[in-house]
């Protein structure tokens, strides 16, 4: 190996890691060099993630080696790698709601004053600092519980700068920020690497990869793709090396002529502030919601099952006028009327992992009868499902977790394909699935409107969306902004629609 | 200070829990048996109901460090029983007063262990240890009996200053919790991981590098220590040691804490306001006892008071 | 491990502590090991035999349920008090099973809609009935249980006593249930992931309200067998049962929300139990030794499923 100390802060190489029978990394090298921003890319999925997780102690590696100042690291829990210097803001929020903002930014490195308590003066002092730091008029000893989502990033990200790390994990700090706050980010991003600092940042937005960052790594399907000084890149390549294929050949052909309207929404309020709109779901179409993340898609989709409260507005399906249903029995009430709900987290909302995958494609039927009646093996519907699917199991009788990704994916569709539904609602059709498998549920989706069926969808992929769909509703601010055939959309031109709207709503 | 008991009606302010209303309570209760009672606001009873409250008051502080991690600990009454019948053991003072502690200690260590190393539901734990403990607790003394040492004896009744033993009892029990809960890192460390527990974020307190394992195994340790310190107490108080004496006092304990405010379900509660729940506790105790309302009937409304209140406090997931 | 040793840790550790305790008794005292004698121990279980069923019900939707002590012993004392001296033994079924549904629904309320501690609410509901029943008794033995109850208990076709043979009959009922109806696939669901099971369309909240129900109901049954087995009334009788209950059922395979023991399990650890408590009397351990033992074995069953669920 070369001259590492020199040239390299942190070094990853040959980072192997499974969860179960999902290998989600596989020989993955990252180098980061001191005073620099190393963007991360890849699909959802691809294992940036996983790999950030690994490097900040979370997780551990199956296989690998991690090298900091050329020192062998052994990162078995969080407290080792922020010891190391290596600080991580995550994805999902990680704040304890019960704490005020001082005491999460020290939270496990409190200062103490000579009795042993924590110096409350010293952390609420340093807190202010760094608040105002990122332009943040916080009161530090605000409970984390009473502040906004966007608050709460910015107090994450604060945390992360305050930790004194040499290395800064990002992992899309800016889901939950406008324009204003992603400048703020920028400058103290900026200020870090002219200490020498190392921010490894992820995101997918390509304006703010190519404007902050000086090097970028791209992992596909838990692989190393390639290492490029961001200045030797394009977009396009970018986007090449992450999807590695031609995207037209995984999606089936788009509907014909629609039919009928199935699902028709008048005047649909998704929050108390949101401006309200129109969505009308075609026989036979796919119908997208697109957009930045966490704009309100799923709110709109989870109100369809009762699952999110609205504020106004009519709901027809096949024509009939509703009700829109209640928490209590929205799903249930819903199945009843041709209505299915596919939720996304898999394993804490889809599947009952301990369950074989006969009980887990069957449960949905049995949800239609009443509790006294004789339940049914219905191997039949199993075996059908199993077939039409492509289910790959050694018998009906495995229990589901032990399956890969996708065949999980595709034993939750199938739940609800075999309930005879003609309305999916689904919230992330692929979600940690392999490409093969991707393809053969787009094509599944396609078979089911085909055959008379609606799908209304969401997607973090935009990309996704735009290959599936027959049409997209880009969604802003828990508002539908603008309607465009999929065919002619592209990721640039829906971000443009979704952002130059930006304002309508709170 | 108006600030302070604003935030005692509020969870948006502190994570202390509503420990304003049983504040108000607590006035009300005192109120009411004053005028109601000529016997209440006398100098005797006044002496009478510190030393009636104090053994729950001890007890349900113990508790509220592992309520406020999440968790519940079953073995308290039965620790509290056992405490007794060591001390009540034929041995000098100097041996039997550190061993009930060491022991207690060990039976919160186990608990904390079994727990966080083993996997198992704090509840079923801890009701485990309650039966464990109440057989060893029978075979040292099946029926209530033997000698107290008289230097705890003396600790507990006597008084000092002009005021009765049990107050300084008090001081000391809610001193020691108001040091660990507030003044260390320990204390917020436990607040830390039981508002995580709350949330569904199990993994949040650990990413923050908290040693999440110990701290729980230690919140364990110190309820049993301090069910231990009223064990000791009620010891002195009845001069003899009970197999049975502790009995239900865990619950009384959870009841205590979750009426000052305390959320069962982690993260949020408070040190007065378990005070002020036990105070409760042992102001409706001593109004029914006035009242001459048998002792069973109040056993059934304790139990209908800790119904209600975690009636009242609505979780997210379903469970034990 | 090898697939051979993984299978055999996956049976019930009821299984083996039958068969070991059986050994013991049948190298410590071979001649108990008769049918005859056999059936007075075992039909002593009965009554804990049939509560384990509404145990391991809402032990599999992630409950529990300690309210069965206050439930046995109401029941009792409104049979032995003479409350109602007119009343039949319908009668006193029907008063029996109201009074088992509705503790069961209260229970099933709390904890199902208002997601209260299951374990706080049952044995608070249990703290409530057993102060009510020793203020209506004021803590004294109530009175005799009406005779045709203890014979009817007594009944025996040949070595088989009519209570032994009930037990299984409830047994192979419950088993039916859960194996073959809609409603027992609900609790499978439920048990394995109450979320997923609401996104399936299964009505959660419900299935843990039937779940509560049931277990009341069933202990009613068990108060009725448990009263027929004792000759005067009791302000004791029953208490220890709930907390048996939930070790036979954990002892049995069945531990929050995962059924691998299915109905079975349970009933052989409570069939351990029925042996253990003669091998403790054979030994000369007495409520103590008890005590200890119940602990250690729901520890120890815990102990081996959390470290099974952890590698699993």
């Amino acid at each position: 190996m070369f001259d590492g100390q020199q040239e390299y802060l942190v070094e990853m190489r040959g980072i192997s890691k499974a969860f179960g029978p999902n290998r989600v990394l596989r020989d993955v090298s990252l180098c980061l060099r001191p005073g620099s921003v190393h963007a991360l890319m890849g699909e959802n999925g691809a294992g940036k993630s996983t790999l950030m997780k690994i490097l900040a102690g979370v997780h551990k590696r199956d296989k690998g080696l991690i090298r900091m100042n050329g020192v062998d690291l052994n990162l078995p829990s969080p407290r080792e790698a922020l010891s190391a210097g290596i600080s991580t803001v995550f994805q999902e929020l990680s704040l304890l709601p019960n704490l005020t903002i001082a005491e999460n930014m020290f939270l496990g490195r409190e200062p103490q004053t000579r009795t042993g308590a924590p110096d409350r003066r010293r952390m609420r002092a340093e807190t202010a600092a760094a608040l105002a730091e990122l332009d943040l008029k916080l009161d530090p000893d605000q409970l984390v519980s009473t502040l906004t989502i966007a608050e709460r990033q910015f107090v994450e990200i604060a945390h992360g700068i305050k930790a004194d790390a040499s290395v800064l994990i990002l992992d899309e700090p800016t889901a939950a920020l406008n324009a204003a706050d992603v400048e703020v980010l920028n400058r103290s991003i900026r200020n870090l690497r002219a200490k020498g600092r190392v921010i490894v940042y992820i995101s997918h937005r390509m304006d703010e990869i190519f404007g902050i960052c000086d090097e970028v790594t791209v992992l596909k399907d838990g692989q190393y793709v390639g290492t490029r000084a961001i200045a030797d890149v394009t977009p396009d390549q970018l986007i090449a090396m992450m999807v590695g294929r031609e995207l037209a050949d995984l999606f089936p052909a788009r509907a014909g002529n629609l039919a009928q309207p199935v699902l028709e929404l008048r005047g649909f309020k998704a929050a108390p502030k949101a401006r309200a709109f129109d969505l009308t779901l075609h026989q036979g179409e796919i119908l997208g919601l697109a957009g930045l993340e966490g704009q309100g898609q799923q709110r709109i989709m989870r109100a369809l099952i009762g699952r999110h409260p609205v504020f106004g507005g009519s709901l027809h399906l096949h024509g009939q006028a509703l009700k829109f249903p209640n928490r209590a029995n929205g799903i249930r009430s819903m199945a009843r009327l041709g209505l299915g709900f596919v939720p996304e987290d898999r394993k804490e909302e889809g599947l009952m992992l301990g369950l074989s995958v006969a009980a887990n494609l069957v449960i949905g039927l049995h949800a239609e009868k009443p509790a006294v009646a004789p339940a049914r093996a219905l191997r039949d519907v199993v075996q059908r499902m199993s077939d039409a699917l492509r289910i790959k199991t050694a018998s009906p009788a495995t229990p589901v977790g032990a399956l890969s990704g996708g065949n999980q994916q595709k034993v939750l569709l199938g739940r609800y394909l075999a309930q005879g539904l003609k309305v999916l609602v689904i919230e992330e059709p692929t979600r940690g699935v392999d490409i093969g498998a991707k393809s053969e549920i787009y094509g599944l989706l396609r078979d089911f409107t085909n055959a008379g069926g609606a799908v209304l969808v969401t997607s973090r992929e935009t990309v996704e969306l735009i290959g599936l769909c027959d049409r997209l509703a880009i969604v802003h601010g828990d508002t539908v902004v603008a309607e465009m055939p999929a065919g002619q959309a592209t990721e640039h031109g829906i971000l443009a629609a979704a952002l130059t709207t930006e304002g309508v709503a709170a | 200070m108006i600030a302070f008991l604003r935030s005692g009606f509020s969870t948006r302010r502190s994570r202390n829990g509503l420990w304003g209303v049983p504040l108000v309570i607590v006035v009300l209760l005192v109120a009411v048996l004053t005028l109601a009672t000529e016997q209440f606001a006398t100098r005797e009873n006044l002496f009478n109901l510190v030393a009636q409250a104090m053994p729950l008051l001890i007890a349900a502080i113990g508790q509220l460090f592992v309520i406020i991690v999440g968790g519940l600990d079953l073995s308290v009454g039965s620790v509290i029983s056992f405490s007794t019948a060591i001390l009540s053991l034929d041995a000098p003072a100097v041996v039997l007063i550190p061993a009930v502690f060491v022991l207690a200690g060990l039976v919160g260590l186990i608990n904390g262990l079994v727990i966080t190393r083993l996997n198992v539901h704090p509840i079923i734990a801890t009701l485990a240890m309650q039966y464990i403990l109440l057989g060893i607790t029978r075979i040292l003394r099946p029926v209530s009996g033997g000698d107290i040492p008289q230097i705890i004896i003396s600790a507990v009744q006597g008084s000092f200053l002009g005021l009765p033993m049990p107050v300084f009892w008090g001081v000391i029990a809610i001193g020691l919790a108001a040091k660990l809960l507030y003044g260390t890192r320990f204390g917020l460390h436990l607040f830390g991981i039981g508002g995580g527990v709350a949330a569904g974020m199990e993994d949040a307190a650990r990413n923050f590098g908290i040693r999440v394992d110990r701290n729980i195994v230690l919140a364990y340790v110190a309820c049993s220590l301090f069910a231990a310190l009223a064990g000791v107490f009620l010891a002195g108080r009845i001069v003899s040691g009970d197999p049975n004496v502790g009995l239900l006092f865990e619950l009384d304990a959870i009841t205590a804490a979750a009426i000052g405010g305390t959320q069962l379900s982690g993260g949020v509660g408070s040190l007065h306001g378990t005070v002020l729940g036990a105070v409760i506790l042992a102001l409706l105790a001593n109004g029914m006892n006035m009242a001459n309302i048998s002792p069973f009937v109040q056993t059934a409304i304790k139990g209908g008071l800790l119904l209600a209140i975690v009636g009242l406090q609505s979780r997210k997931k379903m469970g034990l | 491990m090898n697939p051979v040793l993984r299978r055999l840790a996956a049976v019930p550790p009821a299984y083996y502590v039958f068969a070991l305790l059986l050994l013991v008794l049948w190298i410590a005292r071979p001649n108990m090991l008769n049918p005859n004698v056999l059936g007075i121990f075992v039909r002593q279980v009965v009554p804990l035999g049939i509560l384990v069923l509404g145990q391991l019900l809402v032990m599999r939707v992630r409950s529990i349920d300690l309210s069965g002590g206050g439930v046995i012993l109401l029941i009792n004392y409104i049979i032995t008090s003479r409350t109602f001296p007119e009343a039949s033994g319908l009668m006193f079924i029907l008063m029996a099973l109201a009074i088992g549904g509705a503790v069961g629904l209260l229970n099933g309320y709390m904890v199902a809609k208002r997601r209260v501690s299951a374990v706080i609410v049952t044995l608070a509901v249990s703290i409530i009935l057993v102060g009510l029943v020793q203020f209506l008794s004021s803590g004294k033995p109530p009175g005799d249980v009406p005779k045709y109850m203890n014979e009817i208990f007594d009944i025996k076709y040949g070595p088989l006593p009519l209570p032994v043979l009930f037990w299984l009959g409830c047994t192979a009922l419950m088993w039916l249930a859960l194996q073959r109806s809609v409603y027992g696939r609900y609790v499978e669901a439920v048990g394995e992931n109450a979320e997923a099971a609401a996104f399936s369309g299964v009505p959660v909240e419900r299935t843990v309200v039937a779940a509560h129900v049931l277990a009341g109901l069933i202990a009613a049954v068990a108060a009725l067998v448990q009263t027929g087995s004792i000759a005067v009334g009791s302000v004791r009788v029953g208490l220890d049962l709930p907390i048996l209950a939930v070790a036979a059922t954990i002892l049995g395979g069945v531990v929050f929300g995962r059924g691998e023991g299915g109905v079975w399990g349970p009933f052989f650890g409570v069939l351990s139990f029925a042996l253990l408590f003669v091998v403790m009397t054979v030994f000369g351990i007495d409520d103590p030794g008890k005590l200890i033992a119940q602990g250690v074995i729901i520890l120890m069953a815990a102990i081996l499923y959390g470290w099974r669920s952890k590698r699993g």
